[in-house]
C-alpha cells in the first residue's frame, strides 16, 4: 500500500474482520451443539414415553403382541394407534428381533432403508442400557440421530425399542444462522471499512495539504513563506510547528549561500584579477627572455582554469538556489553547433580521431542562452573527443523533430560502465576507468554537472546511453518554444 | 581623452590606469564613491568615459551610477563587476550603465570596450594588417599572401588575426585560446597547436621567410 491512510484501512479492516469471524465462529459451534442436543433429548424422550406405555399397557393388559392376518406379530392396534402419534422414527421390535410397530415416518421409507435402519435394533439392548448413535440411510435416505433402548417392564414381549430424528430441521436451522451471520458480515462489515477510510483519510487529509505546501515552498523561489499552524497543539500542530522551523533555518542557509556567492564572486576574483593582470602586463612586455615566458603562461593558463572552476562552482551554487540565470533569445542552433563543431574538428584531429557533424538544412531557431548552448555543445563535443581513442569516431548531430530541437554527441568510445551511469551528471564524478589519456589534463569534474543544469534550465533534457567499450551517446532535447525553467 | 577610474582595490587600478594610460588615455583613479561622484558631477569636470567597480566601500558602485544618472551626467559607464549573474549585470545597465567586463578580465577586453564606448578611431588596429607578402582584411576578413587568396576557417582566421595584430610579439597558448574561443574555454589539449598547423600549411609551406615562428613552452610569434 502506498499510503498511511491505505495502510490503516487495511489494518482496519483485518482487525474487524477477524474478531467478527471469530465471533460468528463460536456462535455458530455454540448453537450447533445446542441445537443436537435438544434433538437428542427430545428422541431420548420419544423412547422413553414408548417404552412407559408399553410398561403401563402391559400391566393393565398383559399380553400386547398378537398375529396379523398373515400370522405376523404385531403390536395390538388399539397400543399402535397409541403410538401412531408419536413422531419421527419408532421402532418397536420383539426379543427375536422380529418387528412389532413402525411408524408412519419410518414406514414411508423404501424397503431397502427400512432393513437398514431395522438393522440398528439387532442385537437388542441388555436391560437398562441407552445407545445413541448416528446414522445415515444409504443411498438417499436421511441422516438420523437414533436412540435404542429396552423395555424391561413390559414382561419379555419386547426386544428393542428405536427412537431416531432426521437432523435435516436442526442442519437447516443452522443453514439459517449461518445464512444470517453472512448476512450480518457484509451489511457491517462494508459500511465500517468505508467509514474507516473516510475516518482515516480526514485525519491524514492535513498532511496532504502539508506536503503540497511544503513541496510549494521549497522549490527556491518561496522560502519565505511559511505552513499555516492549525490551532490544535496535536501531532499536525507540531509537525508543522518543525517544519516550519527547518525551513526558517533552510532559508537562512540559503541566504547564506547566496550571501557567500556574492562575497566569493568578489573576494575570489579580485585577486585573481590583479594576479591575471601582473602576468598578462609582463607576458606581453616585449623583449622579456624566453625562459621567463614559459612559467609566465603556465600561470596564466592556471589562473584561467581557476577562474573557470570558481565560475561553474558559483553557476552550480546559484542553480541550486533555483535562480535560472539565462538570457534567453531566439538563435539558430545551427550556427552554435557549427562553431563548436568546428572546436571539434580541431581536436579531433590531434586526437586522432573522425569527427563528422550533421546539421539540418533548416534554421532551427530555439530561444536559448547563447553562451549557455555553445558551452553545452563545446563540453559534450570535447568529452566525446576525449574519451574516444586514437582512430574512433565521434557524430554530432542537430535535428528538430515535432516541437523539439535534438542535439546528439555519439562516440565509440571508452564507454561508461552501467554502474556508473546515473553518476555521470553527478558533481566532480569521474569514474576511474574513464580516466583521461594519462598525458592530458583532467577536467574540472564539473563539465557535465553544468550541461544537465544548462539542459534542464533551458526547459530540457539530457541522456546518457553507454556500453562499455563500445561508445557513449549522449542527447539533449530542447523545447523550441519558450517554457518556464525549473 | 580623460578617463575616471573608480577602484577600490589599488593593485586592480593601477594595473587598469598604467594599460589605459600606455594605450594613450589620460586617467585618473580614485579610491571611493563619493570623491569619484565629486570628481564626474563637480563643476569644470571633464570626464569623456567613467570605469566604475560596483562593489566600494561605504557608497556602492549601484548607488553611485543611479546618483550620477539622477543628476543629468551622461558620461559613458563602464562597469567592473564580480557577479557575472544576469540579473546583476541587468541591473547595472537599467542603473545606467554603458557596458560591464567581469572580473578576472582579459585587459584586451576591457581596452576593447572602452574604445567602442569612447567611439574613438581604431588607429591602433589598422583595417588591414600586413606582414611581410601575408595580408589580413579585417574588413572583409580575407587573407592572401604574395597576392594569391587563403580560405581560412573561422577559428584559423581569429588566430592570425590576433597574432597579426600583435605581430614581433610573442603571443601565449592562453592568450590565443582566449582570444578565439569563447573566454574560459580551456579544451586541456593545446588546440592552439592544432590551428597552428593547419596555418602552417596553408601561409608557410613551401614559402620563405617563414611567418609564423614558435616560442617553445610560451605561445607563437608572427614575424617575418
Amino acid at each position: 500500500m502506498e499510503s498511511i491512510r491505505g495502510r490503516l484501512t487495511l489494518w482496519y479492516a483485518t482487525a474487524l474482520i477477524l474478531s467478527i469471524a471469530i465471533f460468528a465462529v463460536v456462535l455458530y459451534v455454540a448453537r450447533r451443539s445446542d441445537t443436537y442436543q435438544d434433538l437428542d433429548r427430545r428422541i431420548q424422550s420419544e423412547a422413553d414415553l414408548t417404552a412407559g406405555i408399553l410398561a403401563e399397557s402391559y400391566r393393565a393388559r398383559g399380553t400386547l403382541v398378537e398375529n396379523d392376518t398373515a400370522g405376523r406379530p404385531q403390536l395390538t392396534p388399539d397400543v399402535a394407534a397409541v403410538l401412531e402419534v408419536v413422531p419421527d422414527y419408532l421402532l418397536v421390535t420383539a426379543r427375536d428381533g422380529r418387528l412389532l410397530f413402525a411408524s408412519p415416518d419410518a414406514r414411508a421409507l423404501t424397503f431397502g432403508e427400512f432393513e437398514q435402519l431395522n438393522a440398528i435394533t439387532r442385537p437388542p439392548p441388555v436391560a437398562q442400557s441407552h445407545t445413541p448413535g448416528r446414522f445415515h440411510v444409504s443411498p438417499n435416505g436421511p441422516t438420523l440421530h437414533y436412540i435404542v433402548r429396552a423395555v424391561p417392564d413390559a414382561g419379555d414381549q419386547f426386544g428393542a425399542i428405536l427412537a431416531g430424528a432426521d437432523t435435516k430441521s436442526a442442519e437447516l436451522r443452522l443453514e439459517q444462522l449461518l445464512l444470517t451471520i453472512l448476512i450480518a458480515f457484509f451489511v457491517g462489515v462494508v459500511p465500517a471499512i468505508l467509514v474507516g477510510g473516510w475516518l482515516a483519510a480526514r485525519a491524514l487529509e492535513p498532511v496532504d495539504r502539508m506536503i503540497t505546501e511544503v513541496r510549494e515552498i521549497t522549490d527556491g523561489r518561496s522560502l519565505h513563506r511559511r505552513l499555516a499552524v492549525p490551532m490544535a497543539r496535536d501531532e499536525l500542530g507540531r509537525l508543522a510547528e518543525t517544519l516550519n522551523q527547518m525551513m526558517t533555518r533552510l532559508e537562512r542557509s540559503f541566504a547564506a549561500l547566496r550571501r557567500f556567492t556574492a562575497d566569493a564572486s568578489h573576494e575570489l576574483k579580485t585577486p585573481l584579477t590583479v594576479v591575471r593582470a601582473g602576468v598578462e602586463r609582463a607576458i606581453t612586455r616585449p623583449g622579456v627572455p624566453q625562459e621567463t615566458l614559459a612559467p609566465l603562461e603556465e600561470t596564466l593558463h592556471e589562473v584561467n582554469r581557476m577562474t573557470e572552476l570558481l565560475d561553474s562552482l558559483l553557476t552550480l551554487a546559484r542553480a541550486d538556489e533555483g535562480r535560472a540565470d539565462l538570457h534567453r533569445e531566439p538563435v539558430d542552433l545551427r550556427a552554435i553547433i557549427e562553431e563548436a563543431g568546428e572546436t571539434g574538428e580541431l581536436l579531433a584531429e590531434h586526437a586522432g580521431v573522425g569527427i563528422d557533424i550533421r546539421l539540418p538544412p533548416q534554421p532551427l531557431v530555439v530561444p536559448v542562452d547563447r553562451s549557455r548552448m555553445r558551452q553545452l555543445a563545446l563540453n559534450l563535443i570535447e568529452n566525446a573527443v576525449k574519451y574516444t581513442p586514437r582512430g574512433g569516431q565521434v557524430s554530432v548531430e542537430l535535428a528538430g523533430d515535432n516541437g523539439r530541437a535534438v542535439f546528439t554527441v555519439a562516440d565509440t568510445g571508452i564507454g561508461i560502465a552501467p554502474g556508473d551511469l546515473p553518476h555521470v551528471f553527478d558533481r566532480f564524478w569521474r569514474a576511474d576507468s574513464a580516466r583521461t589519456r594519462t598525458s592530458e589534463r583532467a577536467g574540472t569534474g564539473l563539465g557535465l554537472a553544468i550541461c544537465k543544469w544548462i539542459a534542464e534550465a533551458h526547459g530540457g533534457t539530457i541522456e546518457v546511453q553507454s556500453r562499455p567499450g563500445r561508445g557513449t551517446t549522449f542527447t539533449v532535447g530542447l523545447p523550441r518554444s519558450e517554457t518556464p525553467s525549473s | 581623452m580623460k578617463i575616471l577610474v573608480i577602484e577600490d582595490d589599488r593593485t586592480v587600478g593601477e594595473y587598469v590606469r598604467r594599460g589605459l594610460d600606455e594605450a594613450g588615455y589620460h586617467v585618473d583613479l580614485v579610491g571611493d564613491g563619493d570623491e569619484g561622484l565629486r570628481r564626474a558631477s563637480g563643476k569644470g569636470a571633464s570626464y569623456d568615459m567613467m570605469v566604475l567597480d560596483l562593489r566600494l566601500p561605504r557608497m556602492s558602485g549601484i548607488d553611485v551610477l543611479r546618483t550620477l544618472r539622477d543628476r543629468g551626467v551622461g558620461l559613458p559607464v563602464l562597469v567592473l563587476t564580480a557577479q557575472d549573474s544576469v540579473d546583476f549585470k541587468v541591473q547595472a545597465l537599467r542603473m545606467g550603465a554603458d557596458d560591464y567586463v567581469t572580473k578576472p578580465f582579459a585587459f584586451e577586453e576591457l581596452l576593447a570596450r572602452v574604445e567602442a564606448l569612447g567611439r574613438r578611431p581604431k588607429s591602433i588596429s589598422p583595417p588591414t594588417l600586413k606582414v611581410n607578402g601575408l595580408v589580413l582584411d579585417t574588413g572583409s576578413r580575407e587573407v592572401s599572401r604574395d597576392g594569391k587568396r587563403i580560405e581560412l576557417t573561422p577559428k584559423e582566421y581569429a588566430v592570425l588575426e590576433y597574432l597579426m595584430r600583435h605581430q614581433g610579439r610573442v603571443m601565449s597558448r592562453t592568450l590565443i585560446t582566449e582570444y578565439a574561443w569563447d573566454y574560459h574555454f580551456d579544451p586541456g589539449t593545446n588546440i592552439v597547436d592544432v590551428v597552428i598547423t593547419r596555418l602552417r600549411k596553408k601561409i608557410d609551406q613551401a614559402k620563405e621567410p617563414k611567418l609564423i615562428h614558435t616560442v617553445r613552452g610560451v605561445g607563437y610569434v608572427v614575424r617575418t
